[in-house]
């Protein structure tokens, strides 16, 4: 049997604002395994963060209370074999890796929670989603699942959503960020600006 | 735009939810008439005042939740996991 290819639904190099207080960039290669464990289970007691929070652990992988009894471990990319299989599996536990299902983008810089305001219903002031929070809604109409994960002291989130919307995702957000500086490449717009 | 309060989320913005309708009791199909069947299925009191209602919570943790919610003022109270 071949292998099968997977390529990211967007495949852009990132963008940028002139001033540098926005940045958008592809994560579709990110690790991504779901955890779903039911309490009492060995892999609850070890991911153990809870709904709504994140932490990193000592492998450096981000760890996302994703959902009540659902973790959600983002990682380098490449990491999803070895992530799977340090999630204990005794009880009522699944792991599974969402990697290619699902597309995810970055978002950074001082501008990026004004240009997400635009197109979402979700509170993103630091008191509601500081850094860490995990949280999940809808962008741009896609349901998507989020992490406020600052990178260097400047805040930055993690959007992912269903693998077949990401390219759409891309474009919307990266049209909402046009006012705040950001160069699209023609093709990339919503509204051909 | 109404805000609902889910128990696991906080308050939402309802188009980040899905209502589930009015908390009915289902007869048992093996022994309730068509009649009953029928009205389970299909028949809502919609009543101008409070109702115990069904939320999803769609966007975000996936759970279920009842709350009392006034259609005639959107007021919401009591809400709890379902
Ligand atoms: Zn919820």
């Amino acid at each position: 049997m071949s292998e099968i290819t997977m390529k990211s639904p967007v495949d852009l190099d990132p963008l940028s604002a002139s001033d540098g207080n926005v940045t958008l960039e592809d994560a579709y290669a990110t690790s991504k395994i779901q955890v779903r464990a039911g309490a009492g289970t060995i892999a609850a007691a070890l991911l153990s963060v809870s709904y709504g929070s994140s932490t990193r652990n000592d492998a450096g992988d981000l760890v996302c209370g994703s959902r009540p009894d659902e973790w959600t471990i983002y990682g380098d990319p490449g990491r999803a074999d070895t992530i799977a299989a340090s999630v204990p599996t005794e009880g009522f536990v699944t792991v599974i890796d969402i990697t290619h299902g699902r597309a995810m983008l970055r978002i950074s810089g001082s501008n990026a929670a004004s240009a997400l305001q635009k197109i979402c219903n979700l509170d993103l002031s630091d008191e509601l989603t500081p850094n860490g929070a995990v949280f999940s809604g809808s962008l741009g109409g896609v349901s998507c699942d989020w992490v406020r994960d600052d990178q260097s002291g400047e805040t930055s989130f993690l959007i992912s959503c269903e693998r077949s919307f990401g390219k759409f995702l891309f474009i919307a957000v990266a049209d909402a960020c046009i006012e705040f500086g950001l160069h699209v490449p023609a093709g990339w717009e919503l509204h051909g600006h | 735009m109404i805000v609902v309060p889910c128990p696991n989320c906080g308050p939402r913005n309802s188009g980040d939810l899905r209502p589930a309708g009015e908390v009915v009791s289902r007869p048992d199909p093996a022994t309730c008439s068509l009649r009953e069947w029928r009205e389970y299925l299909y028949m809502r009191h919609n009543p101008a005042d409070w109702v115990t209602e069904t939320w999803y919570c769609r966007g975000g943790c996936r759970r279920y939740f009842t709350i009392e919610r006034n259609t005639a003022t959107n007021e919401i109270r009591g809400q709890e996991a379902s």
